[in-house]
């Protein structure tokens, strides 16, 4: 799958350090900080999975959806685009895009169903359709998105590590809760979260690593991204979302 | 993509006609000056929002990008209705097949066959099967470049109205293992296809005309002897295997007299039933024939079927069958095709159908395909097809789900 990934859109837009997790002008006037961006974004992420666990669609679906995501807000702000709206409508294209799709009216009744009590998270069908056409066009159309878990399985064979599938597959889960998918080629993801299972289960894989000359500088990287979220984004504080969330544009 | 898009950028021209998920317009591009189609996606239900075929047609366009095949130039929303900018294509492959003023030298057919491997070939690179290949998805450029178009066009699990699909016509081109009802089929079933149009081109006729699936095999093993075991190990473990009456293989050089052994020789590895042994599209773009004398004919001084005059097509013109496209490692590809299912999709080549209007039918209006092909768009195809109930569907679904699972990267 690999040679596959070079050669896709995907690949080619791939996105330094310093073009994600960066405010917006339209929400820095809003006062959003890039600490509020990163909550809102882990926050709606985890809508999205749970929009999916109703629905019932594949992980990959998920992934894809939470990829859409974060992709549209390095480039629109928080302000223009309502991310209550887009994380649900994400989901829909991405269903649409990897081939199982969702019903509109599905995703609808249980958008109201989850977060019924929430204040602004009330939208109707025609708002999720609007939506996806304005969404297609901030993705300017590139809807192919790679992920680690195919490498992963890959790698883990290679590696002769299969008994710790279930602690890394749950670790790349997690790492869409930062902005890794839009920065790092897939493979390298699956690499940095193998990293992290063998230190958490303690399995030597030094001479493995060595052996795939790639570079660790990188890997590390990747897995220091992932710990950070472990460590201080794992159990977000209510209070720290819904003062985030309250500098968004409330709506009538 | 260009710098500008939207409404804006194009000049609408004429309607090149009307299918069943939008219109078509010719246009020039105010950037450009290119001549265009631009095929506007009608939003079906309003309540299902952008047409899944169209999406997938997107989504696997933007990541296509080679001389051989179709560009798609741009996309853009217009009143909620989206649009989807391709280049116009003057002809198709169809055209020049039936045309009886062309005469095809063997380094013609080796250029119309060495473009259509080479857009095959870019496919399959990307893990793309194009699964809907016949002489009319290959659709000719002003320059005389053949490109692969129609991606994803057809849907998974079959139109409402299908009785506008010419499933007989895909089945021509349709690999034995299809036939078979296998389900893991991979880039094999396209070179199966691309070989039977390169029988087309050197026959003038469509190749192995089958009428029903059993049929099509019928005419499979009578053109190339029944396979035994050893041809195709895998064979008898297929979901439809049914044993066939032993035919031996008669010479293909009786079938293609005029070929050279080259020619004979790729003809044969593309027609491999084994699969596996069948040659990919990259590996038959190296073989001997494409070095061998005759060099095959600069695309440019290829000859094309005379322009059409313009107006809106028949309906029944602008139908074609059409085979959905999967984006996933061909060798665990789940099987899609062989479900009815298609779709109206038509860009530029609708203008060359326009001649076949009645009054202006030109010397093809007469020709032997077009009359082959009116009767064959009546339900007696979809009578032999087993209609997919509710219950067949989701448990077909699930086990397409289940299969793409397994495949996730």
């Amino acid at each position: 799958m690999a040679a596959n990934f070079w050669a896709s859109s995907h690949c080619k837009k791939l996105l330094d350090a310093d073009e994600v997790g960066h405010v917006l002008p339209a929400d820095q006037e809003r006062g959003l900080t890039p600490e509020d961006v990163k909550l809102i974004k882990i926050h709606l992420s985890t809508y999205i999975k749970l929009l999916a666990q109703n629905t019932k669609v594949r992980q990959r679906v998920v992934a894809t959806a939470i990829a859409y995501f974060r992709r549209v807000y390095t480039r629109k702000s928080f302000s223009e685009f309502d991310p209550r709206l887009v994380a649900p409508t994400c989901l829909y294209l991405a269903s649409k895009a990897e081939e199982s799709t969702v019903q509109a009216k599905l995703l609808v009744f249980y958008m109201k169903k989850i977060l019924s009590e929430e204040k602004g998270f009330r939208y109707e069908i025609k708002d999720v359709l609007e939506m996806e056409m304005r969404l297609l066009e901030a993705l300017d159309f590139y809807l192919v998105i790679y992920h680690p878990y195919r490498p992963l399985i890959q790698l883990l064979q290679d590696a002769g590590l299969t008994d710790i599938i279930q602690t890394v597959w749950s670790i790349v889960n997690d790492s869409y809760r930062t902005d890794l998918i839009l920065m790092y080629p897939p493979f390298m993801i699956a690499l940095g979260c193998i990293y992290i299972a063998c230190v958490i289960k303690d399995k030597e894989t030094r001479g493995w690593f060595e052996e795939l000359r790639v570079d660790m500088y990188v890997i590390k990287n990747i897995a220091m991204e992932i710990l950070d979220f472990y460590e201080n984004y794992r159990n977000i504080p209510e209070e720290r979302i819904n003062a985030a969330m309250a500098k968004l544009p409330q709506r009538s | 993509m260009g710098k500008s898009s939207g409404e804006g950028r194009y000049i609408k021209g004429t309607s090149l006609g009307e299918g069943t998920y939008g219109i078509v317009f010719k246009a020039t591009d105010r950037q450009t000056g290119r001549t265009v189609a631009v095929k506007k996606i009608r939003l079906g239900k309003y309540k299902e929002g952008v047409n899944v075929t169209a999406l997938r047609e997107i989504k696997l366009l933007k990541e296509l990008r080679d001389p051989n095949i179709i560009e798609l130039i741009d996309v853009y929303p217009h009143k909620r209705n989206l649009h989807l900018v391709f280049e116009f294509m003057e002809s198709d492959l169809e055209a020049v097949i039936r045309d009886r003023n062309i005469v095809l030298s063997a380094g013609d057919i080796k250029s119309y066959m060495q473009m259509t491997l080479k857009g095959l070939a870019h496919c399959h690179k990307k893990w793309v099967l194009h699964r809907d290949m016949k002489p009319n998805n290959l659709l000719i450029a002003a320059d005389g470049q053949l490109k692969l178009a129609d991606f994803g066009l057809a849907r998974i699990f079959g139109s409402p109205d299908r009785r506008f699909t010419h499933q007989v016509f895909a089945r021509w081109y349709r690999a034995p293992e299809l036939l078979f009802g296998s389900k893991q089929y991979g880039a094999g079933v396209d070179v199966w296809a691309a070989a039977c149009i390169f029988a087309e081109l050197m026959l003038r006729r469509p190749f192995l005309q089958g009428s029903s699936d059993i049929d099509q095999l019928g005419k499979i093993f009578a053109a190339f002897g029944t396979p035994r075991e050893s041809q195709w190990p895998d064979m008898t473990a297929l979901p439809d295997y049914v044993e066939y009456q032993f035919c031996p293989a008669p010479p293909l050089r009786s079938l293609f007299p005029m070929a050279t052994e080259d020619c004979l020789d790729l003809l044969s590895r593309m027609f491999a039933f084994d699969p596996n042994v069948r040659i990919t599209s990259q590996q038959a773009l190296e073989h001997r024939y494409f070095s061998s004398e005759p060099a095959p004919t600069k695309p440019y001084l290829l000859r094309r079927p005379p322009p059409r005059p313009e107006g809106p097509p028949k309906p029944s013109e602008l139908i074609s069958p059409g085979g959905p496209v999967v984006l996933s490692p061909m060798s665990k590809a789940v099987r899609l095709s062989a479900m009815p299912g298609g779709d109206v999709h038509s860009f530029g080549r609708v203008d060359r159908e326009a001649g076949k209007e009645p009054g202006s039918a030109g010397p093809q209006g007469e020709t032997p395909f077009t009359a082959s092909r009116i009767p064959m768009s009546i339900d007696a195809t979809q009578l032999i097809r087993p209609t997919l109930n509710s219950a067949d569907r989701s448990h077909l679904k699930r086990k397409l789900d289940m299969d793409l699972l397994s495949n996730q990267d």
